[in-house]
């Protein structure tokens, strides 16, 4: 039997399992969005670490760091990087002021009702430009793995993750998270230890061998982001952007106090920060073990160069080791696209059934049993969406969503969260022109530059956050002051910030 | 008579917390704001590096690692140990600060 499969096919029954076990302990709302908060702080950092390591960290750093070398290296260290701002500004205030949702947040510092629109709009597009490149790499990755057929795939990896929300909610997720993490983390000390062992613990022979193959210039900066301000985007849109994505930043609603939400970032950063910096030696060891030839040959962006390494490391092709070692890391990559797809659906059921629904149409005004089954079939009707929009994605660049759904969230939702919680004077028209400004000029750059249009782009940049965050700073300040000064939301603030701190809400 | 005073009670305490919560965020801002700079510089400084100073990132450092393999490392432990950092001044500074205006909060509450 095809070992992947074989792998794969335990991973299913295990997450199956817990999907049943969490079943039976989501009643309440409170159950199905947050795991009625009692995480510990461990369980939600390797929870955060399998929510926030997309198959684009688990293959993709490697690939790049094989292909292209330090800028590799450059896109693995942004997202641990990322979770100092979260860490500093947001997870601490984001656990004491909101409930479920991103959108949580802005309703109780603003209290209108357009407000909530905009953190609604900003949520839905951060996570649809997010799970439609999954579900597209979803199906691309387990055709390649497995011989199924693309569509099968991305119907698969839909249903897998409709029945864990649907029925397990965040208990289920999240479980299902710490299951990859842990998959995640012991294939990358697996393949470290093994790469140590072929270079007799001596990781500078990696960079010696790398420099000898490849001259001088792989390990230099540039040789994949060629304009030099696509670097600092880059940069920018990790470092800011992930405090904006709504699928991880709802993890912080798990735990039961701020002190946990601190704790479980810096065990995240431990546990994803040190798979990360290990990616990069993953990439050097695969251009020096398997050689960039046949990466490129396997898979043109070099997603395959994971699995080829634990191949070889394994005893190369047709061996039993390599084989093996093969079926896991690839049955650890479709883990990984089925934990934070899952989040994403999650998190987008909370924007619909919970914001939008509840909160929006009906005021408030909804029984806690009828929201639970509201945001069931939500999660239902979004994960048969995100198998459409899957199937459909097929053979389209989705390259230009990856970026954008960082670049949204960098740009539209990080000011709007950021000055609701520190800015007195923000007000819902701040709320309103950040985000509008911000999705816009994101969509628009990102749609006219080299990304989407290739040679005829009209804009230089692939990742347009460095021009589009500061937009959406400036959309928001303007909206605030072109709404005018709104005294009773400045007296308000006021108990807004007892609560950010203290998670105590005045009566 | 006695209304009013329980209602000048809750003011007082509700005072109190707002006191309480502004030395926190002085207290806070203290430490904050310095250590996002420090990482902010530090990380954005190295894309800036690598974007206009390609030359310099491939000065030799250990072998054939170059600086800016050596600043990248660098920030991984700049990360890790301002988070460590930051861990340690929250439970001493931040945690207690809180824990008491939370409890000037429900005092008020109680009154009430």
């Amino acid at each position: 039997m095809n070992p992947t499969l074989g792998i794969f096919f335990v991973i299913l029954l295990i997450t199956i399992g817990i999907t049943y076990w969490a079943a039976k302990r989501t009643s309440t709302t409170a159950d199905f969005y947050a795991a009625d908060s009692r995480l510990t702080a461990a369980q939600n950092g390797f929870a955060l670490a399998g929510d926030w390591c997309s198959a684009a960290a688990f293959l993709g750093f490697t690939g790049l760091t094989a292909l292209y070398g330090m800028d590799g290296a450059f896109y693995a260290l942004g997202p641990l990087v990322a979770f100092c701002t979260v860490l500093f500004l947001i997870a601490e205030p984001m656990r004491n002021t909101g409930k479920y949702t991103l959108g949580d947040v802005i309703r109780s510092r603003m209290q209108t009702r357009t407000s909530l629109l905009a953190a609604i709009a900003g949520t839905v597009v951060v996570n649809f430009a997010y799970l439609m490149p999954q579900m597209a790499g979803a199906g691309v990755l387990v055709r390649l793995l497995t011989g199924i057929s693309y569509d099968w795939a991305v119907i698969f990896v839909g249903v897998s993750m409709i029945v864990y929300v649907a029925f397990g909610g965040m208990l289920a997720t999240t479980w299902v998270q710490i299951v990859k993490a842990v998959l995640m983390l012991s294939a990358g000390a697996i393949i470290l230890v093994m790469i140590l062992a072929q270079v007799h613990f001596n990781p500078l022979t990696l960079f010696a061998d790398a420099e000898q193959k490849y001259t001088a210039k792989y390990l230099l900066p540039g040789n994949y982001l060629k304009n030099p301000f696509d670097q600092i985007s880059l940069g920018l849109g990790y470092t800011l952007g992930l405090a904006g994505l709504p699928h991880v930043m709802t993890r912080f609603y798990t735990v039961p106090d701020a002190r946990t939400a601190r704790r479980s970032v810096v065990w995240v950063m431990f546990l994803a920060g040190a798979f990360f910096a290990g990616t990069t030696l993953f990439g050097l060891a695969a251009a020096d073990f398997v050689g960039q030839d046949a990466i490129r040959a396997a898979d043109k962006g070099g997603n395959l160069t994971l699995p080829l390494l634990a191949q070889y490391l394994g005893g190369g092709k047709g061996t039993f080791g390599g084989d093996l070692m093969l079926g896991f890391v690839a049955a650890v990559a479709v883990a990984t696209i089925l934990a934070v797809v899952s989040a994403l659906t999650l998190s987008t059921s909370g924007a619909i059934a919970h914001d939008f629904y509840v909160n929006w149409v009906k005021r408030g005004q909804v029984e806690g049993k009828q929201e639970v089954w509201l945001a069931r079939i939500a999660a239902v009707v979004i994960g048969v969406l995100a198998i459409a929009l899957g199937i459909l994605a097929q053979g389209v660049n989705v390259a230009v969503l990856v970026i954008l759904a960082i670049c949204v969230a960098a740009s539209a939702n990080f000011p709007v969260l950021i000055l609701s919680l520190f800015w007195r004077r923000f007000n819902t028209g701040g709320v309103v022109g950040g985000m509008t400004v911000g999705l816009a000029s994101s969509v628009v750059l990102a749609m006219i530059g080299p990304a989407m249009r290739g040679a005829d782009a009209l804009w230089p940049l692939v990742n347009p956050t460095v021009v589009s965050l500061p937009l959406g700073f400036l959309g928001a300040v303007l909206g605030t002051l072109t709404w005018g000064r709104d005294k009773e939301n400045e007296q308000r603030f006021d108990a807004f910030l007892l609560q950010v701190h203290t998670g105590v809400a005045a009566k | 008579m006695a209304r009013n005073e329980t209602l000048l009670e809750a003011a007082h305490a509700l005072g109190a917390a707002h006191a309480s919560v502004k030395q926190l965020i002085a207290e806070k801002l203290k430490y904050l704001v310095p250590m996002t700079v420090i990482f902010m510089v530090s990380y954005i400084g190295l894309t800036i590096l690598a974007g206009f100073a390609r030359g310099l990132m491939g000065t030799k450092v250990i072998g054939s690692v170059n600086l800016g393999f050596v600043l990248i490392a660098f920030n991984y432990l700049l990360s890790w140990g301002l988070a460590i950092i930051y861990g340690r001044i929250a439970a001493d500074k931040f945690d207690p600060l809180a824990a008491r205006a939370a409890m000037e909060i429900s005092a008020n509450g109680r009154s009430r």
